[in-house]
């Protein structure tokens, strides 16, 4: 608002004698009208500068809903829109038009909501939980615990839960580790890492939101080391070991990592941050958990990429086919680091090397560096962290599965968001730029009744039944032949292919897509693709795709119908393999055996209990496909509380 | 003179300092509100509340979700209105199921969304606001003989568009 007062000349005899000299009358006079001058052309320059502004000509059509979803984004670059990608359709204003003659606005009834629950996936009996916190082995127990709302099916309130488990799949619920009791995390028990010491002691650090809304790192501990389901949790009465440095702004400093010692022997830490638009790892030396120091640089960082959230740091083995403890460094070695990108809700993975002496990591190709290239899922999955489990010599990963459906059905289901199956993570040899993640081979022990189907002949354009009786909890493993002749006759073309901007399944190319159609109804009406589209360039190269279709997963209007996917790199002489997890709501998907994963939230109206059904198809319009598979049914996991009885230990 | 000078050049700052002041308090709301969808919505909803002369864009996005909290009650209340006088069992079925996306709105959405803006957290304020609008296309939806024409129309829509600018808003705090 511009001041348009008019500065109102002061009259000539406002000074003293009206009958001094008029020389120096003058001279002030002149000084105050150039004063006045100044500061009228100012003002009016400044008028012109804001009228323009305050125009209603700038914007956006009002129609528009303006774009809202981030589109998975195939490309090797960072995906163009950073809106968020639950639960809202980038289409145009829906409501001015209706999308689909079929759709229901409020189909949900107990039946259907209860159907949803998984079987043997890990998530507390009721209410919101996200982000995996301080996963660890110890004592003969795999523990977890999880940013868990103990009030309500949404986020807030936010506490640690713990549950326990042999074998990473039965769970057994424990009471609350952490709640919000102290000033420095009175507004959140956020998100840690475990670190297991030489003498086998555990420490956690953890984020707090403190009374004032800042973000701090505290140490806590468990309060009795014997007791191997670490039921009590202590904080360090010092606490917060870390506050936010110099130059890092107080909602900017969270979700500390598991710790690594340095070749002087200190423990190494690292801490996503940000710098204006620019994703930063911070990087800190401790001896005793309690005093740091701050490296004068950054582990890492990328422009463009927004604040990292659950930072994860660690190594991979480029020869051995085991996990690596956070600590081991050597020439055989690989570092990865991932970030969570808050802007995106997507997760990021780079490989690259380790610089142990100034703390800094370099990635192999920066063009896939983190934030920018490949993801750990193309599907829901955020706020993952890995942990070395000893026990097995692996490195696990957990990553959260949120919903995608409406809240108003998560309120009325009474829960809110699942965990993936942990998964192994492995240096890919054959590609030396992905990492490949499996299920646990835990997981088999849940498998019952086995059908086997050998060279099933699926031609262009056709769907084939495959009875396996119900198909709400399955293990699927495939493998599928495309024939040879229209790979090679298929003439290429320059057109680009990406998943999420494709049609779908309806969507028709020469070579795909073709895969599953898992929790599909006998009409079809209710079907969730999974599957590959192969692409030829007008090189004659082969390009292939690997998606899940969600845009008739249900009939329901308030759910996702986005198509998740990504580029699979399949290399010469291998077939297409495919394994997936139908656990009732949740489906995930394995490519070339983990290269490509795609995990998805599937909530049908029809295609539940037993008339869920499975599926072949192939609606590619030249190739042929042979597919065998060997397909389980799955037991429940049986995810309860801890038997009161036996807690007396 | 020299006083005259002086008290010249004072007037003059001071008159300065406040165009400064109230040009860069507007200048937020415009810029805040051009990274929206909805620019006059959003410049329309701000001005009218007095706490926006000083609010921060966090501030601001606080504004906005109050602003669909208080619609969202209002259309709630015109629901409810219509339930109790409804013949057609289409149409009450369908206002039934915007009870529901009405009640989630102002007791999940709208209050997790102004909590995460407050904890620094904005990511759920982000996919709360979204919710919001989804809830009141999801009503829209419903009246499956009168898409874009329903008795709750301008309830719809505004709720909706406002849970769009609250959903831009909340993005600029990531």
């Amino acid at each position: 608002m511009v001041d348009t007062r008019p500065f109102l000349p002061v009259s000539s005899h406002a000074g003293s004698d009206p009958t001094g000299p008029s020389e120096n009358r003058r001279k002030p006079m002149k000084l105050q009208l150039s004063i006045l001058f100044v500061l009228l052309t100012v003002g009016f320059f400044a008028a012109l500068l804001t009228s323009n502004n305050g125009s209603d000509n700038g914007f956006v059509k009002e129609n528009e809903h303006g774009s809202l979803a981030s589109p998975s984004s195939e490309k090797q670059l960072r995906p163009v829109s950073r809106g968020p990608a639950v639960g809202v359709s980038e289409k145009s204003n829906r409501l001015f038009a209706k999308d689909n003659e079929n759709q229901l606005a409020y189909p949900w009834n107990n039946s259907m909501l209860s159907w949803q629950r998984t079987a043997f996936h890990f998530q507390p009996e009721k209410n919101w939980m996200n982000d995996p916190n301080g996963p660890l082995f110890y004592k003969g127990w795999y523990h977890f615990f999880y940013q868990y709302n103990p009030h309500a099916a949404v986020w807030g309130d936010i506490v640690w839960g713990h549950a326990v488990s042999k074998d990473l799949i039965h769970w057994l619920h424990l009471p609350l580790a952490m709640v919000a009791d102290q000033w420095y995390d009175k507004n959140g028990v956020w998100t840690g890492s475990a670190t297991i010491l030489p003498d086998g002691k555990v420490v956690m650090l953890y984020t707090g939101s403190t009374t004032e809304n800042v973000q701090v790192q505290n140490l806590a501990y468990p309060a009795d080391h014997s007791d191997p389901l670490l039921i009590n949790w202590v904080k360090y009465s010092g606490n917060p070991v870390l506050v936010p440095p110099p130059g890092i702004l107080d909602k900017d400093f969270r979700d500390p990592t598991t710790a690594w010692l340095t070749s002087e022997g200190k423990w190494r830490i690292t801490i996503g941050s940000k710098i204006n638009k620019t994703g930063i790892a911070l990087v800190y030396d401790t001896k005793d958990f309690i005093n740091y120091e701050l490296l004068d640089g950054i582990l890492h960082a990328v422009p463009g990429t927004g604040m990292w959230e659950c930072v994860d740091f660690f190594p991979v083995s480029k020869t051995e086919e085991n996990g690596l403890d956070t600590s081991v460094n050597g020439p055989s070695v690989k570092h990865v680091v991932k970030a969570s990108l808050d802007d995106d809700r997507h997760d990021y993975y780079s490989i690259g090397t380790y610089h142990e002496k100034n703390g800094t990591w370099i990635p192999d190709e920066p063009k896939i560096d983190v934030g920018i290239g490949l993801r750990y899922d193309y599907g829901i999955y955020y706020a993952a962290k890995t942990f070395y489990d000893q026990n097995k010599n692996r490195r696990v990963l957990w990553g959260w599965i949120g919903e995608s459906d409406s809240e108003a059905a998560d309120m009325q289901k009474g829960w809110a968001s699942v965990q993936s199956i942990p998964r192994t993570i492995l240096f890919d040899k054959k590609t030396g730029t992905h990492l490949l993640q499996w299920p646990v081979e835990e997981i088999e022990s849940l498998r019952l009744k086995s059908y086997e189907f050998n060279q099933v002949k699926v031609q262009a354009g056709s769907v084939v039944p495959l009875d396996v009786g119900p198909a709400t909890q399955l293990d699927i493993i495939a493998e599928f032949e495309i024939d040879n002749e229209a790979l090679e006759k298929t003439t290429g073309s320059n057109v680009t292919f990406s998943c999420s901007s494709s049609g779908g399944t309806v969507e028709r190319g020469a070579l795909g897509p073709l895969g599953l159609l898992v929790l599909a109804d006998d009409s079809l009406s209710e079907q969730t693709p999974v599957y590959f589209y192969i692409a030829k360039g007008s090189d004659g190269k082969l390009k292939t795709f690997f998606c899940n279709d969600q845009s008739r997963s249900s009939v329901a209007s308030d759910v996702n119908k986005q198509i998740y996917g990504n580029l699979v790199p399949v290399l010469e002489g291998e077939k297409l393999s495919l394994r997936v997890l139908v656990d009732h709501s949740i489906v995930e998907s394995f490519a070339q055996g983990g290269r490509t994963v795609i995990t998805s939230r599937v909530y049908p109206t029809k295609a539940i209990y037993g008339a869920a059904k499975l599926f072949l198809f192939n609606n590619a319009t030249e190739a042929s496909v042979s597919a065998s598979l060997r397909i389980w049914q799955m037991n429940s996991a049986f995810i309860r509380p801890y038997p009161n009885d036996k807690e007396s230990q | 003179m020299t006083k005259i000078i002086s008290l010249f050049i004072l007037e003059a700052v001071f008159c300065f300092t406040f165009f400064t002041v109230s040009y860069s308090d507007i200048n937020l709301i415009q810029t805040t509100c051009k990274k929206t969808p909805f620019y006059d919505l959003c410049v329309l909803t701000l001005k009218s509340d007095p706490r926006s002369s000083t609010a921060d864009v966090s501030g601001l996005a606080r504004i906005v979700a109050d602003s669909v909290k208080a619609k969202a009650i209002a259309t709630l209340n015109q629901i409810s209105a219509l339930l109790k006088s409804v013949k057609d069992p289409t149409l009450e079925k369908a206002l039934e199921g915007c009870i529901v996306s009405y009640n989630t709105i102002i007791q999940a959405d709208i209050p997790v969304a102004i909590d995460a803006i407050e904890k620094n957290n904005p990511k759920f304020a982000v996919q709360s606001a979204a919710d919001a609008g989804n809830e009141a296309q999801a009503c829209e939806n419903s009246f499956a003989e009168k898409p874009s024409n329903s008795p709750i129309f301008s309830g719809n829509k505004a709720v909706h568009d406002l849970s769009v600018v609250l959903q831009s808003i909340a993005s600029l705090l990531l």
